[in-house]
């Protein structure tokens, strides 16, 4: 077997010649104007398009739709490739969700290194004051590529979790445009290509990119835009795929009050996705085109506003919070009656509250902004939109306790992790007031707090509930179990850790470190009698809880690479669930269900004797 | 014998708990976030709002903990045990009353926000206004003054009296912020974004930049000084004398 | 159950599925233009920068009529006409084809040689807008062509059916769609507001 039948080389190889052609294109279209041959940006721009178009050319993910220009009949491909061994699937375009699913979740625990390692680096410098060893050119750049690295790896891993899940779920046979699916998740190979490659040239303007700092400077920012970019319009297909699935591909017997929980999460995920991410995807083309054709968007020296970048940059990224976590949410709603043996409290509640959140999510992003100068009488109804958010996300905490009161509790791994999503996403949904009351913000705005406050957020929201998914389902996709003590030593080693991070940056941040900083006062909050300021104090504990969880998440890779090999066959159910994916064999099969499933009950009526959720219908059934 | 899950007795002690896990919670939140000295009038009313917040959050965090952790010692599975969880699929009384509730709390918050926002950025008589520039990677103040006006690389404010910094940037966006007078608003080119403060304690202070401005962000300060209104006036005569000495020199 | 029916009833459920993978694809452009308009409203206000009326006009109507055309031929084809099919897609491929130039040529000024435009895109933020929303437009219409080129190409050699013509159906609505985008933006770019100078 060649190395070049595996898809993604072909992908890799053409995404390179796209770039050489890329750039031998624009430096000839500058020769035909009659420019000089070689400008840096412009010619990359080119290249990156020519070369991300290269990428999905070769690897295969627009073959069937070639075909169909021309009139040719595609039909469905199903199992590994012909003649190739079965491992090679996962490196090429296959359309079958489960494939797909897997392809993404690994790309996102890849991302999440990466993301992980930026942060390593920096928290390591920041443990004392004073420059260590890096320079503040490289600390402006990592830190921005700390913030897409892991961003990448939260859209990728939600990608993942839908993928995989939703079509099982709802017991369909795929998702509805498996190319369309193959397609979205190939887009992001080359968009991790352009965001690692800006690292070459760096760019120093955090991962919000404000203008006019991110229209100046290093060409590394054109990188970052388009990469981005790509991830968009990763997000923008995915997520009208998930949709259309939800919608027209449920079984019979099961309205929408009648999905598993998990699916309202990624519901309202999708439909910020959909509709939201256009408007990062504008506004970073029009920094790109800013920077190549001078186009004053938001330079004021044209007319420009460099204010208006922050009102589009937010209306996607305030809501794409929520993208992040209610799948994540979903998944402790998924978890929790499994391990309480207890219907899930308030099933409506809890789903509508999804949507909720996410329509809520579409009128705060001016809370980002209340220190940026726009009219006072606009931070008002910001602020109280914002309190708004927390009467849905109180809901779902409620209900939560509502599952487990009552219950008959067990904790493995999948549980601990579903608890302690709990606790540190209450610790960020509550660092959130003071930062949505104007007065308390105009204080902690650009401080440390926010770093712990967005980070509790994000780790309770998605990260924990993301391994909890990972634990919970790995049975159901590799057919064996984890190892049950590293799984627990993973979680007693990364929630206190998390714990001491997040009230750890927030203290600092109340004593006044800024974020975004490559070296700070070490007489921030004064001395201690222990030699060293609390400042300090402070940061040497985020860093070393920083060094806990990059362990602990080291311990988790290792369990799950070698329990695939050495784990006991987990069987078709372990967890005792009702949910239709657990109720064929393990691992899942290639064609899921061997016949149509039926809903005959609610999903989550654990206790009621007699009741089920799904029948496997028989032939001759309808 | 198991208590049924709706026994008085369990809502009881966990109401105990809870309150004791909010005086708990308030005193570890307290001590974790150590302000730094109030050294304006408007630090005061951020620091109570802070402080209101504080409140809420120990008696949210302990209500959702403690009931979390009292599930998960009370509600264990007992050894030998194979039984399920008991069946109730929700109560929509509860539902609506926990929908309400923090409805009510989210407008008195709202109040208390709108109420000390409007406090905090009212215009007050008697300011002092001092023109800021901020560029990558300094400020510079212009004051103006009776014979035309001078600037100056440090801020000299009289302690007691209003300030009003009204603020431009020559480059990129910045942002000022001196932690001890709480307030912060961002600089922008191409706009003047306004600021006000009442210093109220004398000492030295530094200006720092709150929002990322490139390489030397980290190190973009000024000093501040807080000064008794006989210093400041003698400070603002012998500075106005001084550019009037360079001005004429020039000419 | 015989296997023609399946079949039939398989194309049927795909159909939905196609329609409603469609729509919430125009959700998600809708976005997009709004993203523009809400920018060119933000930053223009209540002025508007000197365009020639003549040319916007000229190129609105006929953008319009190839909505027209277009749908006759989808018309045509349903009622098994084919001459119509096709050759509405010809004349939609036209219209289309002078719309691009009109606002190529004319808004542009892309060939100064032949006519010199009156805004560049780096000069202020009426050139940079105008050059944004005409040129996402512009994109999509191009897109468009392409389409219609591929749909008629493929009508040619006998695909597409009075019951199975999704290709055809796509094309037509995207079309349209394009269209209606257009309808926003042209008095959003010609019609409000007062002329800043």
């Amino acid at each position: 077997m060649s190395l070049m039948s595996l898809g993604i080389v072909r992908g890799f190889v053409w995404q390179i010649a796209g770039t050489i052609i890329g750039i031998v294109f624009a430096v000839a279209m500058r020769l035909m104007m009659g420019m000089s041959p070689w400008a840096t940006e412009p010619v990359w721009v080119v290249a990156i398009l020519f070369g991300s178009m290269g990428f999905l050319i070769g690897v295969g993910s627009m073959t069937d739709w070639f075909k169909w220009m021309v009139g040719i009949d595609t039909p469905m491909r199903h199992g590994p490739p012909k003649g190739k061994p079965a491992w090679t699937r996962y490196f090429g375009v296959d359309y079958n969700h489960k494939v797909i699913g897997i392809q993404y979740t690994i790309t996102a625990i890849f991302m999440l290194a990466v993301g992980g390692a930026f942060a390593i680096i920096f928290r390591t410098e920041l443990a004392r004051s004073g420059l260590q060893f890096l320079n503040p050119g490289q600390y402006n750049t990592f830190i921005g590529m700390h913030g897409w690295a892991a961003i990448f790896a939260i859209f990728i891993g939600i990608g993942g979790m839908a993928n995989y899940l939703v079509p099982l779920m709802i017991g369909a046979e795929d998702m509805a445009f498996p190319r369309l699916n193959a397609f979205a998740f190939w887009i992001n190979i080359p968009a991790i290509v352009w965001l690692l490659a800006s690292l070459y040239h760096g760019w120093d303007a955090g991962w919000t990119l404000y203008p006019l700092l991110s229209t100046r400077g290093e060409p590394g920012f054109q990188f970052v835009f388009l990469s981005v970019f790509l991830l968009g319009f990763s997000s923008i297909l995915g997520s009208l795929n998930l949709i259309a699935t939800m919608l027209m591909m449920r079984p019979k017997g099961m309205s929408l009050f009648r999905m598993p929980i998990f699916c309202w999460g990624v519901m309202g995920a999708s439909i910020i996705q959909l509709t939201a991410t256009q408007f990062i995807a504008q506004s970073f083309l029009m920094l790109s085109f800013e920077r190549t054709l001078g186009m004053p968007f938001f330079n004021p020296d044209g007319g420009g506003s460099p204010l208006l970048f922050q009102h589009l940059f937010w209306f996607y990224s305030h809501p794409a919070v929520y993208v992040w976590v209610l799948p994540g949410l979903g998944v402790i709603s998924e978890i929790l009656p499994v391990f309480a043996r207890k219907p899930l409290f308030g099933y409506r509640w809890i789903a509508l509250s999804s949507i909720a959140i996410a329509l809520v999510g579409f009128l705060v992003w001016g809370h980002h902004m209340f220190t940026s100068g726009y009219a006072n009488s606009l931070r008002a109804p910001f602020m109280l939109a914002t309190l708004l958010v927390a009467v849905p996300t109180g809901v779902k905490f409620f209900s939560w306790l509502g599952t487990l009161w009552g219950g008959k509790l067990t904790f493995p791994t999948p549980m601990l992790f579903a608890l302690g999503a709990i606790s540190v996403f209450l610790l960020g949904g509550l660092s959130g007031p003071p930062l949505a009351l104007v007065g308390s913000d105009l204080f902690l705005h650009d401080s440390y707090f926010v770093i712990g406050h967005f980070h509790a957020t994000i780790f309770g929201g998605f990260v924990f509930p993301f391994l909890a998914a990972l634990y919970f389902w790995y049975p159901k996709v590799t057919g064996r179990m984890y190892n049950e003590t590293l799984g627990k030593l993973h979680f007693w080693i990364m929630t206190p850790a998390f714990w001491m991070m997040s009230v750890g940056q927030m203290s600092v941040g109340v004593m006044g470190m800024r974020r975004r900083i490559a070296d700070y006062d070490p007489m921030l909050g004064g001395m201690t009698s222990s030699g060293l300021s609390a400042v300090e104090i402070g940061q040497t504990v985020v860093t070393i809880s920083a060094f806990l969880i990059a362990f602990s998440i080291l311990l988790m890779i290792y369990n799950l690479l070698n329990s695939a090999e050495v784990g006991a066959l987990a069987g078709n159910n372990p967890w005792r669930s009702r949910s239709p994916e657990w109720q064929i064999p393990s691992p899942a099969p290639e064609h899921s269900y061997a016949t149509p499933i039926r809903v005959v009950g609610e999903p989550y009526d654990y206790g009621l004797p007699g009741s089920t959720y799904v029948t496997m219908a028989t032939a001759g059934d309808d | 014998m198991r208590q049924s899950s709706t026994d008085k007795r369990h809502f009881i002690t966990v109401s105990v708990l809870v309150l004791i896990g909010t005086a708990v919670m308030f005193w570890l939140l307290d001590s974790a976030l150590p302000m730094p000295i109030q050294a304006s009038i408007q630090a005061q009313t951020v620091d109570q709002v802070f402080q209101w917040t504080l409140i809420a959050i120990a008696f949210l965090f302990s209500l959702v903990v403690v009931f979390m952790l009292y599930t998960v010692i009370v509600f264990r599975r007992r050894r030998g045990d194979t039984g399920e969880g008991e069946h109730f699929e929700g109560n929509t009384a509860l539902e609506i009353i926990w929908t309400v509730v923090p409805l009510l709390l989210v407008v008195l918050f709202g109040y208390i926000g709108v109420t000390t926002l409007t406090d905090i950025t009212k215009a007050q008589e008697n300011e002092v206004v001092v023109q800021v520039e901020g560029f990558q990677w300094s400020w510079l103040f212009t004051y103006p003054t009776d014979s035309g006006e001078f600037t100056s690389t440090e801020l000299v404010l009289p302690v007691d009296q209003p300030a009003r910094m009204e603020m431009s940037s020559r480059d990129v966006n910045h942002s000022f912020w001196i932690v001890e007078m709480r307030v912060k608003q961002d600089v922008l080119p191409g706009q003047t974004t306004v600021l006000r403060f009442t210093p109220t304690i004398e000492g030295d202070y530094k200006l720092r930049c709150a929002e990322l401005c490139g390489l030397s962000h980290w190190n973009m300060l000024a000093s501040v000084r807080i000064v008794s209104p006989e210093e400041y006036d003698a400070w603002l005569a012998q500075q106005s004398s001084q550019a009037a000495a360079i001005t004429t020199a020039s000419n | 159950m015989s296997s023609a029916t399946t079949t039939a009833e398989a194309y049927r459920t795909q159909l939905r599925m196609n329609r409603m993978g469609l729509w919430l694809f125009f959700v998600s452009e809708v976005f997009l233009f709004g993203g523009l308009l809400a920018t060119r409203f933000y930053l223009w206000g209540n002025t508007r920068p000197e365009l020639d009326q003549s040319i916007g006009l000229i190129v609105t109507s006929v953008l319009l009529l190839s909505s027209l055309s277009m749908n006759l031929s989808e018309k045509g084809l349903e009622h098994n006409n084919r001459r119509l099919f096709l050759g509405g897609l010809v004349f939609t491929f036209v219209f289309g084809l002078v719309f691009l130039v009109g606002v190529m040529v004319f808004e542009w000024g892309l060939f100064p040689a032949f006519y010199e435009g009156h805004l560049t895109p780096g000069e202020n933020v009426y050139g940079a807008v105008v050059f944004a929303m005409t040129g996402m437009h512009a994109l999509h219409v191009i897109t468009g062509l392409a389409f219609i080129a591929i749909v008629w190409n493929l009508g040619r050699k006998g695909s597409y059916s009075p019951e199975r013509h999704w290709g055809v159906e796509s094309c037509a609505i995207y079309w349209h769609f394009v269209d209606v985008v257009w309808i926003f933006f042209y008095p959003a770019l010609y019609l409000i507001g007062h002329v800043a100078h």
